[in-house]
């Protein structure tokens, strides 16, 4: 009887503390629109949500925020556009924890005839086609042409004279996989240029250390890197400061976080490829709005990408 | 005793769902609590071994990473044309292996659960990732994913599975003599093994059990994600493990039933179903889950206690 009392009151309390927002469509008459993400424990995607709130709130809808506790636990993704389908959402956003696999829940979003925005991460076209789901707009930035960004610049940043080592992202995952394309597409043409360690660090700061450590232990002539990501840089850069080779190694990463920003204010990192989430959450949102109000959009809506370099850092 | 913590755990998820009601009025439809229960189905068989595993005194640390390489088996099998009935076989087959590799270990090497299941959980991942070079498959036939989508009447598939599963659980941990002695070994393993009772043996079928839970728990989620993913199933020791506690049974081992997991899996599904439907912030989310056990585990030993 205690723990039935204890739990009541675990749950109240929860709810008055945080239910300002419930997701009832008929509050005011105002829709509901729901944005899920990867997740919120990572600086791009709490842009993104600060954008889509401030959408939302100038548009006079209701914004549902959820994400998964970690960015590649796809059947929690899953669990959650199931349970805000149930709410009566009018139109659901979603950055996909998985190309493919998210495709089997948004057949649900399908069926219960809500509109669909593609944020950030592109559905696999493949899966998409044959479960019959389509997205209304993708909204995102073109991760294959930042990676070129990022290869054109280390190509001329060397005159064309590099020996690169890679961090990957999670295998399989399609932003890394695009950025680890558009790189390596755009580094082919120099004849200089050789790629001689590609490894997967999974996005992550520490193994983006221990990763880049190891492949300088196997490739001491490494004196160029591309990280999928600016946390993994970022673990790379601390794995240059150990060996004392701070300077004598040029890394771009992507995503421009701040503490990148700062490492390249610092000249220890070289550059990186700059997305704009919060103008992706926004994007995302007005274009929920406009397919609620029966307007067409078109297939993609592209947020520009800026390479951050020491002369433009700010 | 006993029966009143049981009846307990069932009243706290009434109330819960009764509060879930009163605040939403999208969680008490049909569709929603099919929705829960279809949710919950993954969670809820992983759990049954790991209910076997923690009443006979043990913990297992690898069930969410032999989701993980089961399914891969699963996923490879079906890639390469293999029929579905031997594809199946397989990946059971595999769960199996992994648990009572296990068991072995724990009972044949003596060496504590906690540390032969960390080792295995990193190894079952290892290997699930270099088999596929850390990609996912996907893209199965229809004729497999009716396993996760179908319907049989208007009950989803994956909860037909877990009655199924629960149903032969309760029969083997309640009405044979391998049940008794999961127990036994849980309550006194050297009393156990004094009375005749061949410990090793059960302790390594135990083990298997949880193997082959994670296993049919792998089929379920790769049909409904219509993808077998080398790095699925990470932390779903820990849901098995509350679920478990939550549901009454005691890490002492020895006490508890499997009725009280599935009620502690339902309180899990339903408390995130709910916080789903409410809105509420997913940091919070998780305050209020990891709340909810350690209350229940709370008052899981002041009753103890009181019982002394």
């Amino acid at each position: 009887m205690k723990r039935t009392v204890l739990t009541a009151v675990v749950i109240v309390l929860s709810c008055a503390s945080c239910n300002r927002a419930a997701p009832v469509s008929g509050a005011g008459g105002k829709p509901t629109v729901a944005l899920v993400l990867k997740t919120l424990n990572h600086p791009f995607f709490v842009d993104m949500r600060r954008g889509a709130q401030e959408a939302a709130d100038r548009l006079g809808v209701t914004l549902q925020v959820q994400a998964a506790e970690r960015e590649i636990d796809v059947e929690k993704q899953m669990q959650i556009v199931e349970n805000m389908i149930q709410t009566g959402i009018q139109a659901l956003a979603i950055t996909p924890s998985g190309s493919r696999e998210i495709v089997s829940a948004l057949v649900k979003a399908r069926d219960a005839k809500v509109p669909i925005v593609v944020v950030d991460t592109r559905l696999d076209p493949k899966a998409a086609a044959d479960a019959g789901v389509h997205g209304e707009t993708f909204v995102g930035s073109d991760n294959y042409e930042g990676g070129k960004l990022a290869g054109e610049y280390l190509v001329k940043a060397t005159g064309g004279k590099a020996r690169v080592g890679i961090l990957e992202g999670i295998p399989g995952h399609e932003t890394g996989d695009s950025r680890l394309r558009g790189f390596r597409d755009a580094v082919k043409g120099a004849a200089g240029v050789a790629i001689v360690a590609s490894q997967p660090a999974n996005w992550e700061r520490d193994q983006g250390f221990n990763v880049f450590q190891n492949m300088l232990q196997a490739h001491p002539e490494i004196d160029s890197v591309f990280a999928c990501s600016d946390l993994m840089a970022l673990g790379a850069i601390e794995a240059i400061r150990a060996a004392g080779k701070t300077g004598a190694i040029k890394v771009v990463g992507f995503d421009a976080l701040d503490d990148a920003k700062k490492a390249i204010a610092a000249g220890s990192m070289e550059a990186s490829v700059a997305q704009f989430p919060a103008e992706m959450g926004r994007a995302a949102i007005e274009s929920a709005v406009k397919v609620i109000h029966g307007e067409k959009l078109p297939d993609e809506i592209k947020v520009k990408l800026e390479l951050v370099t020491r002369d433009n850092v700010k | 005793m006993n029966r009143a913590r049981r009846f307990g755990t069932v009243i706290g998820l009434v109330v819960l769902c009764a509060i879930l009601w009163i605040l939403t009025p999208y969680f008490l439809t049909v569709s929603n609590l099919l929705n829960i229960a279809e949710q919950t189905s993954i969670n809820a068989i992983v759990a049954v071994g790991m209910t076997f595993v923690i009443l006979s005194g043990g913990i297992d640390l690898s069930v969410g990473s032999i989701v993980a390489l089961a399914g891969v088996v699963l996923g490879l099998a079906l890639r390469d044309g293999q029929p579905l009935a031997l594809a199946l076989a397989l990946t059971l087959a595999a769960g199996l292996v992994c648990g009572l590799v296990n068991g072995l270990l724990v009972s044949l090497g003596g060496l504590p659960p906690f540390i032969v299941t960390l080792g295995t959980m990193s190894i079952a991942r290892g290997a699930a990732l270099l088999v596929t070079e850390g990609r996912p498959i996907s893209g199965f036939a229809a004729s497999f994913r009716v396993l996760a989508t179908g319907r049989v009447g208007f009950v989803p598939a994956p909860v037909i599975a877990t009655a199924v599963v629960y149903l032969a659980a309760h029969v083997a941990l309640a009405g044979t003599t391998f049940g008794r002695y999961v127990y036994a070994i849980g309550g006194n393993e050297e009393a156990t093994r004094l009375s005749g009772v061949a410990v090793r043996f059960h302790k390594t079928m135990i083990y298997g059990v949880s193997g082959l839970m994670s296993a049919i728990a792998a089929v379920i989620l790769t049909a409904r994600l219509n993808s077998a993913q080398p790095i699925a199933g990470m932390m779903y020791e820990l849901d098995a493990i509350a679920a478990t506690v939550i549901g009454g049974t005691s890490l002492m081992g020895g006490d508890g039933t499997l009725a009280g997991t599935l009620v502690g899996a339902l309180i899990m599904g339903v408390l995130r179903n709910g916080l789903n439907l409410l809105g509420v912030s997913s940091f919070l989310q998780q305050i209020v889950i990891g709340g909810v056990i350690v209350v229940a585990v709370l008052l899981d030993t002041v009753l103890k206690r009181n019982r002394m």
